[in-house]
């Protein structure tokens, strides 16, 4: 006990967490933002539109001053998902992007942007705030906007921040609530499918008036990275009227102040109500009932997929009083046909949208995305781009491992453990975002190497990183990992034993929690890991403590191999050369790696044009999620199933695909 | 240990198969009649089923269903395929031998509309109240689809 009241006087003689808003620009010269055109330069040969997996680039027709009719890009920035590849392929440098995020609307069509408002250099413009109040209400009602959050998508991942630690959103008086009915405002976070969108409908009706809903990310706008989805609603706003939108794909977490500050302005100086409410009769909303003529105690209790602990995923729990007897996975409210839609985009395309399988983890679907195309196409990287891949999927695994650390810890009960697990997290994306230029979806790893070099200083941001991470870890252990009020609700609970976990095909940390070292990286290698020096932490006992012991340990091991790998970066290039529109010989690959959540595998069928056809995308949680979790939480009280459902760490974008 | 052309020549002599080996996977093709067989066989010799999974070959008329296993003594994958006909797509069900199958095969029953007898839980897994043809069949163009039920003209283009 003086082991976490020690740390925790240690967390409050040190500098706060927290970023100051609205920031200073720039937010950070590496990230991905609106694009700036160079009319000039632009010779109007429509590669960038021909590029685009989006199609959100469009070439108008524009008079030039000597009277010449020519062509110029027009960009519609609720499509586009910020991958580069139109700058990339640009063949005059016209076309660049800047690192402007600020991207907020109350109405979609204004960032339908022509050519000449694509030549103009971005500006942020924060509303006055200074407007008199209408009325006292308005006043108040501005200040205390209760939200609740139905993170539909892989945006959920920029809005978490924006409620923890790191962008503090309780400054602005707003504040999360798990209920539609205590909440002003419904925050949609990414892209909206069919199953979704009946449970969102059946929150937005559950809302007091006046309610206000923002919509976060391209995706429900126009659909986004899935316009041609078949499962993906594309015009959210066909269906439940929407306030606000921030593009991005996915937007960073400080554009939601912004719209914040925006909507706050709308309500104080105008008293704006929200738009009319038009709920179509047609979206069917089904309710969970029980069944009648059964015991009394016995229920039926969905957790999620609108719940604070579930992500958009959900377990039909059949409850006797307070245990459970029976429970059944229900997946599929992310599923979105990514084996389908990449066998529509081209072999070089394929790099922006294949992160997106899983937000939580994108850079190891990358990397097992480029070696299995590499595999097929017989092309080798060069050696410098082996060590940055490792770098960057390690950054990745220690952001995720971080991210669930402070889940299972809320999980619990423990809540400053996330908001300090969460605000170390903010250092890793930093190193990430300017090792690859973005801090979720890195569209880094292509294939033939990787999209850009090591900047320079990047050694020195990997110390300052490693230095302030590896104390931190010493402070996990005190406040959550040696506590036992932490232990008594984790030892022994959701316990596998080894040969379940083998015949139900358990992988990742989880395996090895379980007494099996089974790690791709050793047993398998790929890239550079035959080479590095580390470790793999096992444990025999399997239950939901050693599972979050194996992620702390493997943070630990992860800084080691960056350590390593920036120390040991050979010379050279960093990328060979591979046609944008290539063509890959006719033959299939079966590849492995391993993901922060275990083994990631992907099976591609090439039939020698230039797209791929058929991929098979075998994520590390569909068997243990949809097929053991459920016999694992037989038997275990309701008050458990966050617990043991977090100490798997899911994706439910990763399963459901 | 095990080695893998062994196993190979084994396949070969019981069960008539096509292997061949690239790295640490072994690819071997078996008719559907000897599918079943081959997996028993098979279950003795590895330890994990990672997946069951379909390809639609359209032109030839087929699909080729698929599972793949690993072993951890040898660190080897091994992946057994065979051929169903496209109009009467039925196969054997994997569900008594490794409890995860029948879950990957009602994804695949979803996605391709390939029947597995003996599974009992063939039910829509990932889509709710779909009405249209198995979505990842190849003579299913989701392009013409979105354009026509979202109304997005520029997916034809």
């Amino acid at each position: 006990m003086a082991a976490s009241v020690k740390a925790l006087l240690k967390l409050f003689f040190r500098k706060p967490m927290t970023y100051r808003f609205p920031p200073e620009m720039p937010l950070s010269e590496f990230s991905r933002g609106r694009h700036v055109l160079d009319m000039e330069k632009c010779r109007g040969c429509g590669a960038c539109a021909t590029i685009c997996p989006n199609k959100a680039i469009e070439m108008v027709e524009r008079e030039t001053e000597d009277g010449k009719v020519r062509k110029y890009p027009q960009i519609d920035m609720f499509k586009c998902c910020f991958c580069g590849l139109c700058a990339e392929i640009c063949p005059t440098g016209a076309l660049k992007l800047t690192n402007f995020p600020w991207l907020v609307a109350m109405d979609k069509k204004s960032y339908i942007m022509p050519p000449e408002e694509l030549a103009k250099p971005p500006e942020l413009q924060m509303p006055p705030m200074k407007v008199k109040p209408k009325s006292i209400v308005d006043w108040a009602r501005a200040r205390s906007l209760w939200i609740v959050f139905y993170f539909t998508g892989c945006c959920f991942l920029e809005a978490a921040p924006w409620a923890s630690s790191g962008f503090d959103m309780e400054r602005f008086g707003l504040l999360t609530k798990g209920s539609p009915r205590q909440s002003d405002v419904l925050l949609v976070g990414g892209y909206v499918t069919p199953k979704t969108l009946r449970r969102i409908v059946r929150v937005y009706s559950q809302m007091p008036r006046p309610k206000y809903v923002m919509a976060f990310g391209c995706c429900p706008a126009t659909g986004g990275t899935y316009w041609d989805s078949y499962n993906v609603i594309k015009e959210l706003d066909k269906y439940i009227p929407v306030d606000m939108w921030i593009a991005g794909c996915p937007p960073r977490p400080e554009p939601i102040g912004l719209a914040v500050v925006m909507a706050m302005d709308a309500i104080q100086g105008m008293g704006y109500q929200g738009k009319e409410e038009k709920v179509p009769e047609e979206v069917k909303v089904p309710y969970y009932e029980p069944k009648p003529g059964e015991k009394e105690m016995v229920f039926t209790v969905p957790f999620g997929p609108q719940h604070p602990a579930s992500g958009n995923f959900s377990i039909r729990l059949r409850l006797d009083g307070e245990y459970i007897f029976e429970a059944e996975a229900v997946p599929g409210y992310l599923h979105r046909g990514f084996e389908k839609l990449m066998e529509y985009r081209s072999w070089y395309q394929n790099i922006m949208i294949v992160q997106r399988i899983c937000v939580l983890d994108g850079a190891s679907y990358e990397l097992a995305y480029a070696e299995t195309v590499e595999e097929l196409a017989g092309v080798e990287p060069p050696d410098r781009a082996k060590y940055l891949r490792v770098i960057q999927a390690e950054l990745s695994r220690i952001q995720s491992h971080l991210l669930n650390i402070g889940l299972i810890a809320k999980a619990a009960g423990f809540d400053t453990v996330l908001n300090v697990a969460w605000g170390d997290r903010e250092k890793v994306l930093y190193v990430r975002e300017r090792l690859t230029g973005s801090r979720i979806y890195d569209i880094y790893s292509a294939p033939g190497g990787v999209r850009r070099d090591m900047p320079e200083k990047l050694r020195e941001d990997v110390e300052e990183m490693v230095k302030k991470l590896r104390p931190q870890l010493e402070i996990y252990d005190d406040l959550l990992l040696k506590n036992p009020m932490f232990k008594e609700r984790t030892v022994g609970v959701g316990k596998v034993d080894r040969d379940t976990a083998v015949e139900y095909d358990l992988v990742g940390p989880n395996l090895r929690a379980s007494g099996m070292g089974f790690d791709v990286r050793k047993d398998v290698p790929y890239e550079v890991y035959g080479d590095l020096d580390f470790k793999v932490p096992c444990y025999e006992e399997g239950d939901a403590y050693h599972r979050t012991l194996v992620r702390r340990d493997e943070i630990e091991q992860s800084l080691n191999i960056i350590e390593q790998a920036v120390d040991e970066m050979p010379k050279g290039p960093f990328r060979k050369k591979v046609p944008f529109f290539m063509r890959v010989p006719k033959g299939e690959a079966w590849h492995c790696i391993e993901s922060a959540r275990g083994e990631l595998c992907f099976y591609m069928v090439s039939d020698g044009s230039d797209r791929p056809y058929r991929v098979k995308v075998r994520g590390p949680t569909f068997d243990s999620i949809l097929v053991l979790l459920p016999k694992v939480l037989k038997g275990a009280p309701l008050a458990d199933v966050p617990v043991v459902y977090w100490s798997f760490d899911n994706c439910p974008a990763d399963h459901d695909r | 240990m095990i080695e893998l052309k062994d196993l190979c020549e084994d396949l070969k002599e019981r069960f008539g198969a096509e292997t061949s080996v690239k790295g640490s996977v072994c690819y071997v093709k078996v008719e559907a009649d000897k599918y079943l067989e081959v997996a028993k066989f098979l279950k003795k010799e590895f330890d994990r089923l990672l997946t069951i999974s379909a390809v639609d070959f359209i032109k030839e008329s087929f699909f080729e269903v698929y599972f793949i296993l690993y072993r951890f003594d040898g660190r080897v994958y091994c992946k057994v395929s065979t051929k169903v006909p496209r109009d009467e797509a039925e196969i054997d069900s994997l569900s008594q031998l490794w409890p995860n199958a029948s879950m990957h095969e009602r994804e695949t029953w979803e996605m391709f509309g390939i029947k597995f007898k003996g599974n009992d839980m063939l039910k829509p897994l990932l889509t709710e109240e779909w009405t249209g043809p198995p979505p990842f069949r190849k003579d299913f163009n989701w392009r013409k689809y979105v354009a026509e039920v979202y109304r997005i003209p520029q997916a034809m283009r």
